[in-house]
């Protein structure tokens, strides 16, 4: 291969993925926020073309705001074109010269909060009720969240405080258990329903207090620095498991993503390359133990229909829809997927109160899709789109992984 | 191990209906994607041969395949073939609520968005222009705020098309859509998905309706899905409302693909988003699997069977990075291509005259299985489909989408 051919394969950061757009409209055409919202001018002008012509300081694009980094145009592009990355540097760069509000400060460092609530003798209960409290004085509101969601309540004990309790096998197969902020302290029943399940797969699961958030949150709210400080610290955690031959596998799709692939995309480091090879998205894993014919399929019964709602963040790690595979295996389950487009929560974008409605209106397909479906359950890999799926439908919900480990009877 | 039995990659015309008609034989089919494919890039009207090498009219596409050369694609699928894929399309999208019409016996014209005739073979009704002679009272219908579509292009030009007497008038449609972004065809067709867009869109027109043979000319913007949109507003106006194609987006094209994607799903046809295909492994002339690119590692997808629909040129499946060096990215398969740099390109791009690249593709048996220069057999279980063939100029000759129908409803039959 010569060097121009070379050249033009290789180039994978971001950057110099903007150059591959040749405008053909087909991430407009596959847009939900561009569907909701008339003012978005859609990723095609904001992403990649603004990328390439953005050559003043306070030259930015206002619709910018409007992105929600699910990723739909990425996925469209016959190009390879990274365009929400693009469209999430953008972000950070106009953040480097404006304030952030205290809503963004808030909604970006879940994390931080939920340590200061964990330090607290009954921290959960205190400020469970101090949300409910703070949501009827209309406190959030007056910040900016969406008065009409309610914030996801904190689990009496985090997923970190139960796995002390869990009495595993021992083995010389291991994994690391990325739990992330979500599944941690909103619905550890997820991570311990892991657990089981790699139990029952003849696995010993390992936890790593170091690790971070995955810092998906602080990307799409701009403040680029502290998530490259996250991925910084977080590298070098996978890295050390990589050396002993210990995968990393999370549960929640925004942050396999993030770790596997959106570190690289944003930050261009060799290094952070490397550690997204050790880590795994968990259907994706047990698929791999599947293919070599080392998945346990010993299924009990579960008589579910089910309705299966695959994350925007999953579908853009292309390796297809496992948990629906290995699934439809099990005694007395069906397993329908909705095919009903993006939820429209994207991470907190849902939770900002200017773009509520726009969450709500890109939601409306599945919603409905759902609402018509006579499914006991809907499953959903991704915590937030389980809370918009609850608030859009009321369904009962739950991630793929608590029916595989009802299977093995645990 | 096995994932399929056929698996097909990539997700233009060519691929979905590889995927339809293979599952439609009772397959077992995975279709890998890697971007949204070609559909909302083009029209969706299905060309199957307007013009033939000398670039003259072709009034019959059943005679004038006839006379191809043998190296084109249409030879080697043969006529019996091109004709029962077209029937299969036209049952298809008959039995999905969204009925095409012609035939291979003679042409359908369909407006252009710069009032030109274009020639096509099979189009839904609501771009099924034929009929229109000059005579008839045309109005032509712009929206507000939509940049992408020229009434006095359209009007000067439809008048010479169409030998009309009299200039015919442009109206302009308002929407609720403006104050924002510039509007697309995709934004007013997603508003005339809804009753008020409808009512309002009918009610406007209304006062243009003159005698009993009204036509109205439209961009692209008939509602998202099938035929609705169109038959509520003509049945509302009691007048002949028509689109033209126009530039991308193109909702038209997005009609099919949603028809051809929920079949694909009626059928459990597998279909992996956003996994580009990098390789293939084979054992000797047999392929036994392709390597796939996901989120920062490879899958391996295993079938008996492997049709190949990536695209030409334009899309990347063939790529001409040095001159003299063409290269199918997958399979690496021996790809045609015309000799000599200065065959490569006609500098005068509207002329009659084809452009050199434009043949650049894959040569294939008559069963669609790729062959080396001397015509030996390179791969059994490979077929090739769609712009990765060889041997044709699908713009010149106007057969883009009818070559693909053809060559995926071959190959899936094979």
């Amino acid at each position: 291969m010569s060097d121009i051919s070379k050249k033009i394969e290789e180039m994978e950061s971001a950057l110099s993925t903007a150059d591959h757009c040749l405008s053909c409209t087909s991430c407009m055409s596959s847009c939900p926020v561009m569907e909701a919202e008339k003012s978005y001018r859609g990723p095609k002008l904001v992403g990649p073309a603004h990328s390439r012509m953005h050559f003043s300081q306070d030259d930015f694009e206002d619709s910018l705001d409007f992105c929600s980094n699910c990723k739909s145009c990425d996925r469209a592009c016959p190009s390879g074109v990274a365009v929400s990355t693009l469209n999430m540097l953008q972000r950070a760069k106009y953040y480097e010269t404006h304030e952030h509000s205290q809503r963004d400060d808030m909604l970006a460092h879940g994390e931080r909060m939920a340590k200061l609530v964990r330090a607290l003798p009954f921290g959960a209960t205190f400020a469970n009720l101090g949300m409910s409290i703070g949501k009827s004085l209309g406190v959030f509101s007056a910040m900016g969240i969406a008065g009409e969601r309610s914030m996801p309540a904190y689990a009496s004990a985090s997923f970190m405080q139960l796995f002390k309790g869990i009495k595993q096998p021992k083995s010389d197969k291991k994994v690391v258990f990325f739990p992330g902020c979500f599944i941690n302290d909103n619905e550890p029943q997820v991570g311990v329903a892991f657990v089981k399940v790699m139990n029952a797969n003849g696995y010993e699961v390992l936890v790593d207090e170091k690790f971070n958030c995955c810092g998906s949150p602080l990307v799409v709210t701009g403040y680029l620095d502290e998530a490259h400080e996250h991925a910084d610290n977080n590298v070098s955690r996978i890295l050390e498991w990589k050396k002993k031959g210990i995968p990393v596998v999370a549960c929640c799709t925004s942050c396999s993503l993030m770790l596997k692939q959106e570190y690289h995309e944003l930050f261009n480091e060799e290094k952070m390359h490397e550690a997204g090879e050790n880590v795994y998205d968990a259907f994706e894993f047990l698929e791999i133990l599947a293919d070599k014919g080392q998945l346990n399929t010993n299924f009990k019964q579960v008589g579910e229909k089910l309705m299966y709602h695959v994350p925007c963040h999953l579908k853009s790690q292309g390796f297809g829809v496992p948990a629906a595979k290995i699934l439809a295996q099990v005694p007395g389950v069906t397993v329908e997927q909705a095919d009903a487009g993006c939820c429209g929560m994207s991470g907190n974008y849902g939770f900002k109160g200017d773009k509520y409605e726009i969450s709500m209106k890109i939601g409306e397909k599945l919603f409905n899709r759902i609402k018509e479906s006579a499914s006991d359950e809907v499953i959903c890999d991704c915590g937030t789109c389980r809370l918009q799926i609850q608030h859009g439908t009321q369904a009962k919900t739950c991630h793929p992984v608590e029916i595989l480990a009802k299977a093995y009877g645990k | 191990m096995k994932h399929a039995d056929t698996l097909v990659i990539g997700s233009g015309f060519a691929g979905l209906m590889a995927a339809l008609v293979s599952a439609n034989q009772r397959k077992k089919v995975t279709l890998l994607t890697c971007g949204s494919g070609s559909l909302s890039l083009n029209s969706g009207v299905i060309d199957v041969l307007g013009y033939d090498e000398q670039h003259n009219y072709v009034e019959c596409p059943k005679e004038a395949i006839k006379s191809l050369p043998a190296e084109h694609p249409y030879s080697k699928i043969g006529m019996e073939t091109v004709e029962k894929a077209v029937n299969f399309f036209l049952d298809f999208t008959r039995d999905y609520g969204f009925p095409y019409r012609g035939s291979l016996d003679h042409q359908l014209l369909v407006p252009t968005a710069v009032g030109t005739m274009k020639p096509t073979c099979l189009a839904p009704h609501c771009l099924d222009g034929t009929s229109l002679h000059g005579e008839e009272h045309i109005v032509i219908v712009g929206i507000k705020g939509l940049k992408d579509f020229y009434g006095n292009i359209l009007q000067d030009n439809l008048q010479q098309s169409l030998n009309g007497q009299t200039k015919f008038p442009v109206v302009e449609v308002e929407t609720p859509l403006l104050g924002g972004r510039d509007i697309t065809t995709i934004d007013v067709a997603r508003w005339l998905d809804t009753q008020e867009g409808r009512d309002s869109f009918a009610s406007q027109l209304r006062p243009y309706v003159q005698s009993d043979n009204t036509v109205f000319l439209v961009p692209q913007v008939l509602g998202t899905k099938g035929q609705e949109c169109a038959a509520y507003i003509h049945e509302k106006l009691g007048a002949e409302v028509l689109e033209t194609t126009c530039l991308p987006p193109s909702v038209n094209g997005l009609r099919l693909q949603k028809m051809l994607k929920q079949a694909l799903k009626d059928m459990n046809v597998e279909i992996v988003e956003n996994t580009k295909v990098l390789r293939a492994v084979s054992d000797g002339k047999k392929v036994t699997g392709v390597v796939a690119e996901a989120s920062i590692r490879e899958k391996t997808y295993y079938a008996d069977k492997f049709i190949l629909a990536t695209g030409g040129l334009y899309s990347g499946g063939i790529t001409v990075r040095e001159f003299e060096h063409p290269q199918e990215m997958i399979f690496d398969l021996p790809v045609y291509i015309e000799s000599g740099e200065e065959n490569w390109s006609n500098a005068e791009l509207f002329s009659a005259k084809p452009q050199g690249f434009a043949k650049t593709g894959v040569r294939t048996d008559t069963s669609l299985r790729p062959v080396d220069a001397n015509n030996e057999l390179v791969y059994e279980n490979v077929y090739v489909v769609g712009s990765n063939l060889g041997g044709y100029d699908f713009c010149f000759e106007h057969s883009g989408n009818g070559v693909a129908l053809a060559s995926a409803y071959k190959a899936a039959l094979m």
